[in-house]
This record gives C-alpha cells, sequence and structure tokens, in this order.
C-alpha cells in the first residue's frame, strides 16, 4: 500500500477559461515539486493536451490519470476518469460528436492551445470546447462506467454547472462514484444535510484550477491505494481492503 | 384557472394527463434549477421547464404541484414520464418556447396578483 496526495481535476491552457501557464510542463513540475503522487488533467470536453503530460509521467515520477470535465446536456459538470488513453480515444470520439459544432470565439472567451511537453504550441482548438454536450448526465455516466473509466459530480455545492442544482438531488441509480465539492465547506455542506441529496456519495475535493497558484492553493485527497488504478480508486473511495481516500487536504498539511 | 383549461388553452401535448383535470391552478413558477424550483415553487402551482430528467417528476409530487409544462420542444426521458405515471404528476409538453408558455399564462390570469 502506498499513501500519496492526488488532484483528480485540473485545466491545461487548452481550457479557454485557463491561463496559458497551465502547460502540461510546467503542471507536471509543479506537481513534483509539491510532492503530488498523482493528478488527472481534466479540460473541457477535451482530452488533447493528455499525450504531454503522460509522456512527463516518467521523468516527473507523477501518475498521470486521463481525465475530462465533460458538460452534459442538464448544463452540469462531471468530471471522468480513465486508465489508458485508449479508452479516452473512445471516450474523446463520442464528445466529438455531441459537441454543439460551434466554433470558438478566443477573443471573448479565451484560446485554447494544445501544446507539446516542452511548451512548444501545437495547434489551436477551433471548436468551442464550453457549453454542454447533447448527451444526458446518464448517458455520460453509463458510457463512462462501461468503458472502465469512473465519474464524479464536479464541485455540486457551487450554484453555477452543479449537477446537484441543475437536478435538485444526485439519483443514487446514476452510477456516480463521488461527489466533488469545493474547498473549506465540509462543515457547511454537513448543515445543509448535502449528504442525502447527494444520494450519500463520497465526497472528494480537488483544485479546479485554472491557474498555478490555484492548484498549489487548492484541495486535494489524501489517498491509500495498492497501485495507482480506477479499480483501487474505487476501493479507496468505499474504504474497503484497507483502501482510503480523505478529502479535504491542502499541500501544506 | 383550472388545469385542463390551461391544456387547452395553451394547446399542450398531455404525456401524463392530469388525474384531477378540474384542479384549480394557484399560480405558476419557470426554472431549469431543479434545486431553485424545489426551493420556491408552491403546491398547486404548474412548473415550465426545459429539463426533462427524471428528477422533474420527482421534484413536482415533492412539492404537489398541479403539473408540468416542458416547454421549447426539449425531450422529456421515458423514465421521466415512467415516474411522473408512478407518482401522479401531470406533464405535458409544448414545443411554444418557455418565455412564450409563461406569457400566456400570465396572460390568462395564472399567477396574477
Amino acid at each position: 500500500m502506498k499513501t500519496l496526495l492526488a488532484d483528480f481535476h485540473i485545466h491545461s491552457l487548452l481550457s479557454p477559461c485557463a491561463e496559458v501557464e497551465m502547460t502540461p510542463h510546467h503542471l507536471m513540475m509543479r506537481a513534483a515539486a509539491a510532492g503530488l503522487g498523482a493528478i488527472a488533467l481534466t479540460d473541457h470536453n477535451a482530452s488533447a493536451n493528455l499525450p504531454a503530460m503522460i509522456r512527463l509521467q516518467e521523468k516527473y515520477q507523477v501518475k498521470v490519470f486521463p481525465g475530462m470535465e465533460v458538460e452534459c446536456k442538464e448544463e452540469a459538470h462531471l468530471v471522468v476518469l480513465f486508465d489508458k488513453m485508449s479508452q479516452m480515444a473512445v471516450w474523446q470520439h463520442q464528445v466529438d460528436k455531441a459537441l454543439s459544432g460551434r466554433l470558438n470565439q478566443p477573443e471573448k472567451l479565451g484560446a485554447q492551445f494544445v501544446v507539446d511537453e516542452e511548451d512548444n504550441l501545437v495547434r489551436e482548438e477551433p471548436r468551442m470546447l464550453l457549453g454542454p454536450l447533447t448527451l444526458t448526465a446518464a448517458e455520460v455516466v453509463t458510457a463512462v462506467n462501461n468503458l472502465g473509466g469512473l465519474c464524479f459530480a464536479a464541485h455540486v455545492d457551487r450554484p453555477a454547472y452543479s449537477l446537484l442544482m441543475s437536478l435538485g438531488f444526485l439519483p443514487p441509480e446514476l452510477g456516480l462514484a463521488a461527489a466533488e465539492i469545493s474547498k473549506n465547506s465540509l462543515a457547511e455542506l454537513q448543515e445543509q444535510k448535502l449528504k442525502a441529496r447527494t444520494g450519500n456519495l463520497p465526497y472528494v475535493t480537488n483544485s479546479d484550477a485554472h491557474w498555478m497558484q490555484a492548484f498549489l492553493d487548492g484541495p486535494k485527497n489524501r489517498i491509500t491505494v495498492r497501485e495507482l488504478t480506477i479499480k483501487e480508486l474505487r476501493l479507496a473511495l468505499a474504504g474497503k481492503d484497507g483502501r482510503s481516500w480523505q478529502a479535504g487536504i491542502f499541500i501544506d498539511n | 384557472m383550472k388545469l385542463d383549461e390551461v391544456v387547452r388553452a395553451l394547446q399542450l401535448t398531455e404525456v401524463v394527463p392530469a388525474q384531477k383535470p378540474g384542479l384549480e391552478v394557484s399560480g405558476g413558477y419557470a426554472s431549469d434549477m431543479l434545486s431553485n424550483a424545489m426551493g420556491q415553487a408552491a403546491p398547486g402551482q404548474i412548473w415550465v421547464t426545459m429539463q426533462g430528467h427524471p428528477n422533474v417528476a420527482a421534484v413536482a409530487s415533492l412539492l404537489n404541484l398541479a403539473g408540468v409544462i416542458v416547454a421549447g420542444a426539449a425531450s422529456v426521458a421515458p423514465e421521466t414520464v415512467q415516474k411522473a405515471k408512478t407518482n401522479g404528476v401531470a406533464l405535458f409538453t409544448t414545443a411554444l418556447p418557455a418565455y412564450e408558455v409563461c406569457g400566456r399564462l400570465y396572460a390568462l390570469g395564472v399567477g396574477k396578483p
């Protein structure tokens, strides 16, 4: 078993709302320096900066989970994670077919850059990545689970883009693995009886960083697993067989 | 105004017909955020939304609403229809945009003080 610090919700400069400092190389360098053991790159409806992240895994000794922050038809955000890029490729194909078909307007929404592991520009993504897919939350979760991935509802305690706010409560049959909450709100949430409304899902906390300082300051998770796989993450969320998942952990503690 | 009069006036499609068509509609509420509707809509009101998720039927049942209008030709999931039937929730659809549905309801006197 190993215990490590992990952040499963981070944006790179491919997300139009993220700063250009969020390059794969910069992220991996800072993650390693901060002592993180695993991170997931989760750009909006996109995965094109993951190859650069994956190529840097060995150099920085930080495990990278292929991830994505998906906006479902209900205009809520779901974070999806996979073990392998081959699974992500299949999922990205489904996402591509479910995008709005609009083009990005960089001057209004921000540019969407794909870069390599040395921060060189590969291309600019022309499609508008922000906005809901034509897939419902149930369709997203089912497809991702069938591919062997894992889904959690992003920032359920925020007013915008939260599946909990959109749907009033999270249907237990949806198949989510966890609910992500924003920092410092654990106690507050208990008062709101959020646990019942989220179907008693385990909580996770991530930075959801769009710039570097937010990545360093944002909440993380302390997880104990045998290896860094989706299967082990599920065990950790369930607190089974000696695995554990502790939310609300920061780099300094 | 009674529920069946609303259905006729707006030419709504009755996906799940009202169990009490003669029910007096006490007012209206419009929101696509179910958490907001849960907190703000009142019993006896008709709810205008673009959401077709099964939770819509659950929220309408929970609040004892007169019915739900899914506007703007938005799609309603089969599970939503099933859940509405099971819970006795009147469920209507229309191609009219939500803005127009609300405007027409208000013009008919629904929710007017």
